[in-house]
C-alpha cells in the first residue's frame, strides 16, 4: 500500500480518473437506459462498446488509410477524421443494440419469459460477439494511430516546501488535450441525453415506458419503437465512450468488453440503476476511485475495485445515490 | 404428437414396480462403469493414443453440470462464477498435495470442505439479491479467485502449482497417465452419490423449497418456506460438488494455473445445464455429455468451441427454454 | 372475545404517497371480517404490511395478542399462524395441486436438511402425514380429483380454490383473502361464500377483501371500509351499506345530491 505516489500525484490523478469516469458514464448509460425500460441488464452492452472501439480503429486504418506510425494531424483535417471515427463507432454500436435487442431480447419479452430465461440469452449474445471478434482478430490486439496529438495544455510538476521538518507536498497537475476533449464532449453529450429524455417526445416515451409498461402502452406508446430507440440511444452513448477509449488509450482487444462493462455497470448501480443522472455521477466517482486505488494497490488490482465497490453498494445502498430499489418484493 | 421422451421414460419408471427399478438402476450403472472397455474409436480423441480418454473429461462435465444444476435448474439462481469452486479443489489439492504428506483420498473432504464453506460465505450476503444482481457478483466472484490465485506469489502465482500427486493405489486400481480409466470411475463413483442425493432431496423438503424458489420466491416465502436458509443450501451444495471436481482435476493434471479457471468455464458448464433441461437431472447429463464430447471428436469446432456454446445459450433460450428433454406436463399417477 | 389480529396507528408511506393513514382496526377470533373500499384505498396494502412484504413506516401490529409482526421475516409470519392468497392467482405453476399444498405444508415441519437427505425416521413421518393432510386439504376444497394436474393446467376455478388449499396447507389461525371471488358467475361466488363460512366453521379466523357486496353481505360478521388510506367505517354489512361516507367513497358525490 503506498500512498505517496497518489499524495504527489493527486490532481493529476483526479483529472485521468474524472476522464476515465466520464468514459464509464457513457458506458452506464448503456446499461442504465436499458434496465430503465427493460428491467433487464444488458450483458451485452460490454461487447457492443467493444465493437465500438473496433470501429474506430477500422475508421482511422481501413478507411482513412492511417498506418500506426503516422504523424498526428491538425487543422482541419484533424477535426473531421476525429469526428468521422467517432460518428462512426457510435452509429455502429447504435445499430448493434437495435439488432441484439431483436435477435435476444424480444422474442423473449414477447412470450413473457423468465428472467433466469432472458438473463441466459443475454450471456449468449455477449459471448457470440465477443468470440466472433476473437476468431476474427486471432485474439491480437488492434492499435490505433496517434492522429491526436498528446499535447499538454498545462504541466506543473508540482513541489514541495518544508515547514521545519514537516513536507507539504503540492501535487503535479497537468492538462493533456485529449483527456480535456474527452470531459467537455462527454459532457456535452450528456447533457443532450438528459435533455432528449425530458423534453422530446421520444425521450418522455421512454421514461413513461420506464415508469410503467402497461400504463404506456395504453396511452399509445408504441413499445416496440421506444425500446428500439433505448437500444440506439443507449448505443450512440457507448459509440461515444468507445470512441474516447480508443483515442486516449489507443488500443482494443477483443475482450477490452470485459473490464469496463463491469466497471461501468457498477458505476449504474452505484448512481442508482435506471436513473440517468445517476449514472453520470456514479461513473465519475467510480473513474476517480478506480485510479486513486490502482495507485494505492497497484494496477493489478484494479477489476478488484470495481467489483468491491459494486458489492458494497448492493449490499448497503441497493438504491445506488439516486435510483431505486432493486429489492421490491412484487406482490 | 411428438413422442415426448422424458415423460414417457417417466411414466415407465412410475409405473414399474420396485424390483424393476433395481435391476433398470443396477444395468445402467454397470454399463457406465463398463463404458471404458467398450472399445471402438468413439471414445478416443482422433488425436490422442490413449485409449478411451474421453471418458473423463466428459464424466467431469456431467459431474460439474449436476453441481451447478442444483443452483441453476432447480433453485434458479444464475451463479455465473461456478468455476470459482472448481478453483478452490483444485487448489486445495495443489496446495496441500505439495506441501503435506496427505493423499488424495484424505484432501478430498477436505477441499469439499474448504468450497463448500466458501459457497456458504459467498451465498450469506449475496442470496437476498435479486437474479440479475446474483449473476453479476457471482460473475465477480469467479473473477476475483482468478485474480488472487494469478496475484498470491506464495500459491504460485501465474506459474500456479505443479508435481501434484496422484492419487494412491486404491484396491488394486492404479492412478497412472495411461490408466485414465481409474480416474473415470472415480469420477463416476461421485457422479452416482451426487445423483443419489439429488434425487432423495428433490423429492422431499428441500427440493419442493428449491422448486417453489425458482418458480416464484416472493410466494414461497409468504407460503413460509425459509428462502435464505435454502438458497445457501443450494449454493453450499452446488460449491462442494464443484469442489470435489476440482480435487480429482488436480490430481490428475498434476499441474494447477489461474488461466484454467476463467470465467469461460463458468459459461461451458451453464450451458451444458440449459441445454439439456434446467433442473432435470437426465437432460443435464445428455446435455453435458453432448456438449462435452462434440467438440473433443470434431477438433475445427473445438477452436469456435466458447462461441458455439454462447450460440446454444441464445438459441435454447429462444426457441427451446426448457431444454432438449422439456417436461410436457407431468401427470404422476397416484402410486408413486 | 380474542382479537387475533390488531392494527394500531398503522401507516404505510412509500416516498411521497400515503398508502394507509393511522388505519386502526382488529379481527375477532373466528369471526369472517370483510376489508372493502375503492381501488388504491390501500387493502391489498393491508395485507402486505401484515404478511411482511412492506416495511411499516409507523405503527404496530399484534398478532394473537402477543406476537408483533413488525420485524418478523415473513416465513416467521406465516410460522405464526398468518396466511394469504393473492389477487392475481400465484400458484407455483410447474408444481402439482398436491404439490403445492404439500409446499405449504413444509412450514409445520421440524425436519431438516439432513434429515431429508438420510431418509431419518422424523422426516418421512412427516413427509407422509404432510401429503395425507394435504390430499384431506383439497378434498375440503373439492379439487382432490386434480391432484396430479400441475398448477398452470387447472381450470381458473380450481387454481383459486388451490390458491386457497395452499394457504390452509400453512396450517393459519388467520386466512387473509385477496378478492377470492374474481372472475366468478354468480353461482361460483354463491358456492365460494359457502366455502367461505365451511372454512371459518372449522376454526379458521378469516380478513377477506372483496368487491362483490351481495357476497360480502351473505357471509360478512363484520365489515371495515378504507378510502385514501383512511377507514372511514367499521361496523356491520347492514350498517355500512347505509353508511353516506362509505356510498360517498364508492360514487365520488354525497349521498342526497342529485
Amino acid at each position: 500500500m503506498d500512498f505517496s505516489v497518489l499524495v504527489d500525484q493527486f490532481f493529476a490523478l483526479t483529472i485521468d480518473g474524472i476522464a476515465l469516469g466520464f468514459i464509464y458514464s457513457l458506458i452506464a448509460l448503456g446499461y442504465t437506459m436499458v434496465y430503465g425500460v427493460l428491467r433487464l441488464i444488458n450483458f451485452a452492452n460490454s461487447e457492443i462498446f467493444m465493437l465500438g472501439t473496433f470501429a474506430t480503429i477500422i475508421t482511422s486504418k481501413n478507411i482513412f488509410g492511417y498506418a500506426d506510425d503516422t504523424e498526428p494531424l491538425t487543422g482541419i483535417k484533424l477535426v473531421y477524421t476525429l469526428l468521422a471515427c467517432m460518428l462512426a463507432s457510435m452509429i455502429v454500436c447504435a445499430i448493434a443494440g437495435v439488432l441484439v435487442e431483436i435477435i435476444a431480447y424480444r422474442r423473449l419479452r414477447k412470450t413473457g419469459s423468465n428472467r433466469l430465461t432472458t438473463l441466459i440469452s443475454a450471456i449468449g449474445v455477449s459471448i457470440v460477439i465477443s468470440e466472433t471478434v476473437r476468431i476474427l482478430t486471432s485474439s491480437a490486439p488492434a492499435n490505433n494511430p496517434r492522429l491526436l496529438d498528446k499535447i499538454y495544455l498545462i504541466s506543473y510538476m508540482g513541489s514541495e516546501f518544508h515547514i521545519g521538518s514537516v513536507r507539504i507536498p503540492i501535487s503535479a497537475f497537468e492538462v493533456r488535450l485529449d483527456t480535456l476533449l474527452v470531459i467537455v464532449f462527454a459532457i456535452l453529450l450528456l447533457i443532450c441525453v438528459d435533455r432528449f429524455v425530458k423534453y422530446s417526445r421520444l425521450g418522455k416515451g421512454i421514461r413513461a415506458v420506464s415508469m410503467s409498461e402497461q400504463n404506456s402502452q395504453l396511452m399509445g406508446v408504441n413499445l416496440n419503437k421506444v425500446i428500439s430507440s433505448t437500444f440506439f440511444v443507449a448505443g450512440l452513448m457507448t459509440g461515444a465512450a468507445s470512441f474516447f477509449y480508443t483515442t486516449v488509450y489507443e488500443s482494443t482487444k477483443f475482450n477490452v468488453g470485459f473490464e469496463l462493462g463491469l466497471a461501468a455497470f457498477t458505476a449504474a448501480v452505484l448512481g442508482g440503476i435506471g436513473n440517468i443522472r445517476g449514472a453520470f455521477f456514479g461513473g465519475i466517482a467510480l473513474g476517480v476511485l478506480e485510479i486513486y486505488a490502482a495507485t494505492i494497490f497497484g494496477t493489478q488490482w484494479k477489476a478488484v475495485t470495481a467489483f468491491v465497490v459494486l458489492v458494497l453498494v448492493l449490499l448497503f445502498k441497493p438504491n445506488g445515490l439516486f435510483g431505486e430499489s432493486l429489492q421490491q418484493a412484487r406482490v | 404428437m411428438v413422442f415426448n421422451l422424458r415423460d414417457k421414460s417417466a411414466e415407465l419408471w412410475e409405473r414399474s414396480p420396485m424390483p424393476s427399478r433395481v435391476a433398470i438402476t443396477l444395468s445402467a450403472m454397470i454399463f457406465a462403469i463398463c463404458l471404458p472397455f467398450l472399445g471402438g474409436t468413439f471414445l478416443n480423441t482422433p488425436i490422442s493414443s490413449y485409449e478411451a480418454v474421453l471418458v473423463y473429461p466428459v464424466g467431469l462435465f456431467v459431474l460439474m453440470a449436476l453441481g451447478l444444476n442444483i443452483v441453476v435448474g432447480k433453485s434458479g439462481l444464475l451463479d455465473l462464477g461456478y468455476v470459482a469452486f472448481f478453483a478452490i479443489g483444485a487448489y486445495t489439492m495443489a496446495i496441500l498435495g505439495t506441501t503435506t504428506s496427505l493423499n488424495f483420498w484424505q484432501i478430498l473432504p477436505i477441499g469439499i470442505g474448504l468450497a463448500m464453506l466458501s459457497g456458504v460465505l459467498l451465498g450469506l450476503p449475496t442470496l437476498r439479491l435479486r437474479g440479475d444482481y446474483l449473476a453479476i457478483v457471482t460473475l465477480g466472484f469467479g473473477e476475483i479467485v482468478r485474480i488472487v490465485a494469478l496475484n498470491t506469489m506464495s500459491i504460485g502465482g501465474p506459474n500456479g502449482i505443479a508435481n501434484i500427486p496422484t492419487p494412491p493405489k486404491f484396491l488394486s486400481l492404479e492412478y497412472t497417465l495411461q490408466n485414465q480409466k481409474a480416474y473415470y470411475w472415480t469420477v463416476l463413483f461421485l457422479i452416482f452419490l451426487v445423483i443419489w442425493m439429488i434425487r432423495r432431496l428433490s423429492s422431499r423438503r428441500p427440493g419442493r423449497a428449491w422448486e417453489s424458489i425458482r418458480q416464484d420466491e416472493d410466494v414461497a416465502d409468504l407460503m413460509g418456506v425459509r428462502t435464505l436458509k435454502y438458497k445457501i443450501w443450494a449454493f453450499a451444495i452446488g460449491a462442494a460438488i464443484g469442489g470435489a471436481g476440482g480435487v480429482v482435476f488436480a490430481a490428475k493434471s498434476m499441474f494447477v494455473a489461474p488461466e484454467m479457471f476463467t470465467l469461460n468455464t463458468s459459461i461451458l458448464i451453464l450451458a451444458c445445464v440449459v441445454f439439456g433441461g434446467m433442473g432435470n437431472i437426465w437432460g443435464v447429463i445428455t446435455g453435458a455429455v453432448i456438449l462435452a464430447y462434440l467438440p473433443e471428436r470434431i477438433r475445427f469446432i473445438s477452436d469456435a468451441r466458447l462461441l458455439i456454446f454462447g450460440l446454444v445459450l441464445v438459441i435454447m433460450m429462444n426457441v427451446r427454454p426448457d431444454g432438449i428433454l422439456p417436461r410436457k406436463k407431468r401427470e404422476k399417477s397416484l402410486h408413486s | 372475545m380474542r382479537k387475533v389480529l390488531e392494527l394500531k396507528g398503522v401507516t404505510m408511506q412509500f416516498g411521497g404517497v400515503t398508502a394507509l393513514n393511522e388505519v386502526n382496526l382488529h379481527v375477532n377470533e373466528g369471526e369472517i371480517l370483510a376489508l372493502i373500499g375503492p381501488n388504491g384505498a390501500g387493502k391489498t396494502t393491508v395485507f402486505n404490511v401484515v404478511t411482511g412484504v412492506y416495511k411499516l413506516t409507523k405503527g404496530e401490529i399484534v398478532f394473537n395478542g402477543e406476537i408483533s409482526v413488525v420485524g418478523k421475516k415473513r416465513w416467521q409470519i406465516t410460522e405464526a399462524g398468518i396466511a394469504r392468497t393473492f389477487q392475481n392467482v400465484r400458484l407455483f405453476g410447474e408444481m402439482t395441486a398436491l404439490e403445492n399444498v404439500i409446499t405449504a405444508g413444509d412450514v409445520r415441519s421440524k425436519s431438516g436438511f439432513v434429515g431429508s437427505l438420510f431418509g431419518l425416521p422424523r422426516s418421512r413421518r412427516e413427509e407422509k402425514a404432510n401429503k395425507e393432510k394435504a390430499i384431506e386439504l383439497l378434498k375440503f376444497m373439492g379439487i382432490d380429483h386434480v391432484a396430479n394436474k400441475l398448477g398452470r393446467n387447472l381450470p381458473y376455478g380450481d387454481q383459486r380454490r388451490l390458491e386457497i388449499a395452499r394457504a390452509l396447507g400453512t396450517q393459519p389461525k388467520l386466512l387473509l383473502l385477496d378478492e377470492p371471488a374474481a372472475g366468478f358467475n354468480p353461482s361460483e361466488k354463491a358456492a365460494l361464500g359457502e366455502t367461505i363460512k365451511k372454512i371459518r366453521d372449522a376454526g379458521y379466523t378469516i380478513l377477506l377483501i372483496e368487491h362483490d357486496m351481495s357476497l360480502i353481505m351473505g357471509i360478512s360478521d363484520r365489515v371495515v371500509v378504507l378510502d385514501f388510506g383512511s377507514k372511514i367505517a367499521d361496523d356491520s354489512p347492514k350498517v355500512v351499506q347505509n353508511d353516506p361516507r362509505v356510498i360517498e367513497a364508492y360514487l365520488g358525490v354525497p349521498a342526497d345530491a342529485s
